[in-house]
């Protein structure tokens, strides 16, 4: 018997040993498929081709897309070969060479690789059209798709499946050239059991991760600065090596301490799950600290783009609060009047007389950093006419709004900056205003330049009569559209465009929202699908490990029912020790994903609470399932370990 | 002690039957075992390999239901329980001792001990008092925080030992409790559980085939071909004799007692 039909052989037997590993390359197959074809769709190009931006984040994804396919099938062909060491000791034992064990897994990981690349780009085939038709619904363009099956996207997932098949193939030789017979027949009871007591030096590390972790917190709230993208490195560098910290050694150590006051007492329910646990820890802290690692960064990376997705017609609102402005073209304001009457589109239109000069703006946190720049002064009073809600600042005073005043600054705390002075430096005397607050949205469409700044109508006459004559001075007559029915608005937008003065920039509200819309819709459908592949690579990987560590403990499962521990009270000291398995790396990952959120979300105006909130609950809600797998295989085992 | 406490039945097995797989293939282990043990009693089961021992240790002790006949413990009726009240059965009333141990390697010495009686509504002081006592008797008190595995195969199954009687059951059930030790473990387990027997009043069913081990017994019972074939009683016997009279009911029994040797 050859060693290919030994291999062809095997398969068919062990399917049920298989089909973990098998499934988990396939699914990373027709992911890559699927990724590859929508990249490759000429639909979706066209859009890529609109935009650097999309190309540079479909890139950037399928970057990332093949890191974790290659760290998902590491640690599932780590885990499956781990299962079978007791199979390859046992060719070795009946007299075959290290050489043949090593030809004929490979040969299997070959074949099984095969197999899956083929399913894996079928079932890609299969679920690719879906996949566009939700991408375009998001983008919210029209047209059916017609995703044919894409021959570059296969070449691209072969390749794809070539490095997989390498990076196993290595796996396999050094498992089994570097490992003993010993060692193989060990490999699956191998829990660490060292009782020695903790020392000074364990207490010094455990408390580091914490510390590590708490730094990684605190400079995440102030990073952004100068030295942002150093700052990130940081923040990363000390959470991930906190968190390991955290679970190599750290809860451990809260683990003997707990299990010490026990003094022996410890019962069935920890017994279970905190005995365990312990004695794992330490070969767990990998395979933890990536979940949760991953976790965090799916939520973040989900939640960002989903804010994005949330905010898009708000935080557009928000730079742009009218439908259409013409600064000082009361031309091009009227014939748009008339366009727009003609077409029978109902409309408000408001006229804002403001004016614009320069001055400068003091910061009270530092003397030396005032900023000279262009101010817009806009009348209060005109703007609540025009359906502006703000309220009338006292005679002198002046409130700035800013929609993007989050990065503007360095710094993102801004309340120290206010309040503050402005001087208005006429020909003969300087005059101070007063710069009561900040209000971060905007009164007049970005496009209008200057810092807007409202006023009382009497402060405006009063600086118009002081700086009338100044060099930059500038009166502003600022013509305002407000459309009533939402409805008109891309057919009023498609009216506009004639007057457009830059014909690259959108400066009307639907036009940007539309490309807003676009870019987040794209955004969150790369979020959507990276987070579901490391999702599910994460679910799977846990499921795995929990998967081997059930079998590992079928004896002490037999023991427990002879001594009369019925199903239910096993189960319920697994459930303990599942809770603690899934639920500590999730905690953990959402704990640093709010921080990861809070730090990047000066790039969002609007409050996103509502957002963060779905989209951790709709991870947690997914990742949860997993656990419920793993609960239900433990209950098999337990069910069936009665069973001589 | 009086004689009527002495004479009180624990177990009572009549007419017990078992059969393995289907009509066509079916393999009948038990044919019609009648036994009763007495509390306080220390019985050897013995026989030939496939003479039905561990079968009829698995039925007795609730592991494994018999195909047909009744089995009464304690007075109860365990043949026709729900499988539910027979883990609590077991784990209330029951004790085992096992071939290979059965310690639970994430769990020290003591930890495994205080298993059974963990959910029980025992004190957390009555469990410590009860934890130091049977180890002092099992001699193991030094090794409480130790891991099974790093303790010697005579100090794990006298942990196992502890563990089968922390909670005063009713009978301890031992399978082949000296098949993986050495003589000299096995001699000083045996002299425990015959310890524990006198002074405790333990009731204890043993199955093995080694002679030295069941000479401890007051009674021996041999199986041949899924039936009772013979039974010894000690009496006021030494050791000695009374494995010597072991000894020739084997070779008369014939089969071979070479199976573990």
């Amino acid at each position: 018997m050859t060693v290919f039909d030994l291999a062809l052989r095997s398969m068919r037997q062990n399917v049920k040993q298989y089909y973990l590993y098998f499934f988990a390359l396939i699914f990373s197959m027709s992911l890559f498929f699927v990724f590859a074809s929508l990249q490759h769709d000429t639909q979706v190009q066209r859009l890529l081709e609109s935009s650097v931006n999309f190309s540079a984040a479909f890139q950037s994804a399928a970057v990332l897309l093949v890191v974790i396919i290659g760290i998902f099938t590491m640690s599932s062909n780590r885990i499956f070969l781990r299962r079978r060491s007791r199979e390859i000791g046992l060719y070795q034992l009946i007299g075959l060479s290290k050489g043949w064990a090593a030809r004929y897994l490979l040969m299997e990981n070959l074949l099984l690789g095969l197999g899956a690349l083929f399913a894996g780009i079928l079932c890609g085939a299969l679920i690719s059209r879906l996949f566009v038709l939700i991408l375009l619904e998001l983008l919210h363009l029209d047209g059916m798709p017609a995703i044919d099956f894409s021959l570059p996207a296969a070449i691209e997932t072969t390749f794809v499946f070539i490095l997989v098949a390498v990076i196993t193939s290595v796996q396999i030789i050094t498992m089994i050239y570097r490992s003993t017979l010993l060692h193989l027949f060990q490999a699956d009871r191998q829990p660490d059991l060292s009782s020695q007591s903790p020392t000074i030096l364990t207490a010094i590390y455990a408390v580091l991760g914490i510390v590590l972790i708490g730094y990684g917190y605190e400079l995440s709230g102030r990073m952004v600065d100068e030295q942002l993208v150093m700052n990130a490195l940081l923040v990363m560098a000390a959470t991930i090596t906190g968190t390991y910290i955290l679970f190599r050694v750290t809860i451990r150590w809260c683990f003997t301490w707990l299990r010490r006051r026990k003094n022996g007492h410890l019962g069935l329910y920890n017994s279970l799950s905190l005995a365990p646990l312990m004695h794992r820890m330490k070969g767990n802290a990998n395979s933890l600290t990536l979940i949760t690692v991953l976790s965090a960064l799916t939520i973040t990376l989900v939640t960002m783009a989903y804010s994005f997705y949330y905010s898009a017609e708000q935080d557009t609102r928000m730079a742009i609060p009218y439908d259409f402005t013409f600064e000082n073209n009361p031309q091009d304001a009227q014939a748009f009047t008339a366009d727009l009457e003609s077409s029978g589109i109902p409309f408000k239109h408001y006229t804002v007389e403001a004016v614009r000069t320069t001055g400068v703006i003091h910061n009270p946190l530092d003397p030396a950093d005032s900023r000279e720049g262009s101010l817009l002064w806009l009348p209060a009073e005109q703007l609540q006419r025009a359906g502006g809600q703000l309220s009338v600042p006292a005679f002198g005073e002046a409130v700035e709004y800013d929609a993007w005043a989050q990065n503007a600054y360095d710094d993102i705390d801004l309340s120290g900056r206010y309040p503050t002075l402005i001087d208005l430096q006429s020909e003969s005397q300087t005059k101070s205003y007063v710069l009561k607050e900040l209000k971060v949205e905007n009164l007049v469409n970005f496009d209008i330049s200057g810092k807007q700044l409202a006023v009382s109508e009497a402060t405006l006459d009063e600086i118009a009569r002081r700086m009338s004559g100044t060099e930059h001075f500038e009166k502003v007559q600022i013509a305002a559209y407000l459309i009533s029915d939402q409805a008109e608005l891309a057919l009023a937008s498609s009216l506009y465009e004639k007057y457009r003065p830059d014909q690259y920039t959108a400066t009307d509200f639907y036009s940007s929202y539309q490309t807003t819309l676009q870019t987040s819709g794209l955004l969150i459908f790369i979020a959507a699908f990276l987070g579901l592949s490391f999702l599910a690579s994460t679910g799977s990987i846990l499921y795995f490990k929990q998967m081997t560590e059930a079998e590992q403990e079928k004896q002490s499962f037999r023991t427990l029912r002879q001594l009369g521990f019925d199903e239910k009270m096993i189960m319920k000291g697994i459930m303990r020790k599942q809770m603690v398995v899934f639920l500590l790396p999730l905690c953990i990952g959402m704990l640093h994903s709010f921080f990861a959120v809070r730090a990047a979300s000066f790039m969002i105006i609007s409050d996103i609470t509502i957002p963060t909130i779905i989209s951790v609950g709709v991870y947690a809600a997914i990742y949860i399932l997993f656990a419920l797998f793993t609960l239900g295989y433990y209950r098999q085992v337990v069910n069936k370990a009665l069973l001589l | 002690m009086k004689e009527s406490n002495e004479q009180e039945t624990v177990l009572h097995a009549r007419n017990v039957h078992k059969t393995y797989g289907s009509k066509g293939g079916a393999q009948q282990v038990l044919k019609g075992i009648d036994l009763r043990v007495l509390r306080k009693e220390f019985v050897g089961i013995m026989g030939p390999s496939g003479s039905g021992k561990t079968t009829l240790l698995n039925v007795l002790a609730t592991i494994d239901r018999a195909s047909d006949g009744a089995i009464f413990i304690d007075n109860e009726d365990i043949s026709t329980m729900s499988s539910a009240a027979l883990s609590a059965f077991r784990r209330n009333k029951l004790g085992f001792i096992f071939q290979d141990y059965n310690l639970l390697d994430t769990l020290t010495v003591k930890e495994n001990i205080l298993l059974p009686l963990s959910l029980g509504k025992i004190s957390k002081q009555r469990a410590e008092r009860e934890f130091t006592a049977i180890a002092e008797v099992l001699g193991i008190r030094d090794l409480a925080h130790k891991y099974p595995y790093e303790i010697s195969g005579g100090q794990k199954q006298r942990t196992a030992a502890g563990r089968a009687l922390i909670h005063q059951p009713s009978i301890v059930f031992a399978d082949e409790p000296t098949g993986a030790l050495d003589s000299k473990s096995a001699s000083s387990l045996l002299s425990v559980m015959d310890e524990v027997n006198r002074n405790r009043g333990v009731t204890i069913i043993m199955v093995t085939h080694d002679p030295v081990a069941s000479s401890y017994c007051n009674r021996v019972v041999f199986l041949k071909d899924g039936k009772i074939y013979s039974e010894l009683y000690r009496g006021e016997k030494s050791r000695q004799s009374f494995f010597k009279d072991i000894i020739d009911v084997q070779a008369v029994l014939g089969g071979d007692h070479i199976d573990g040797i």
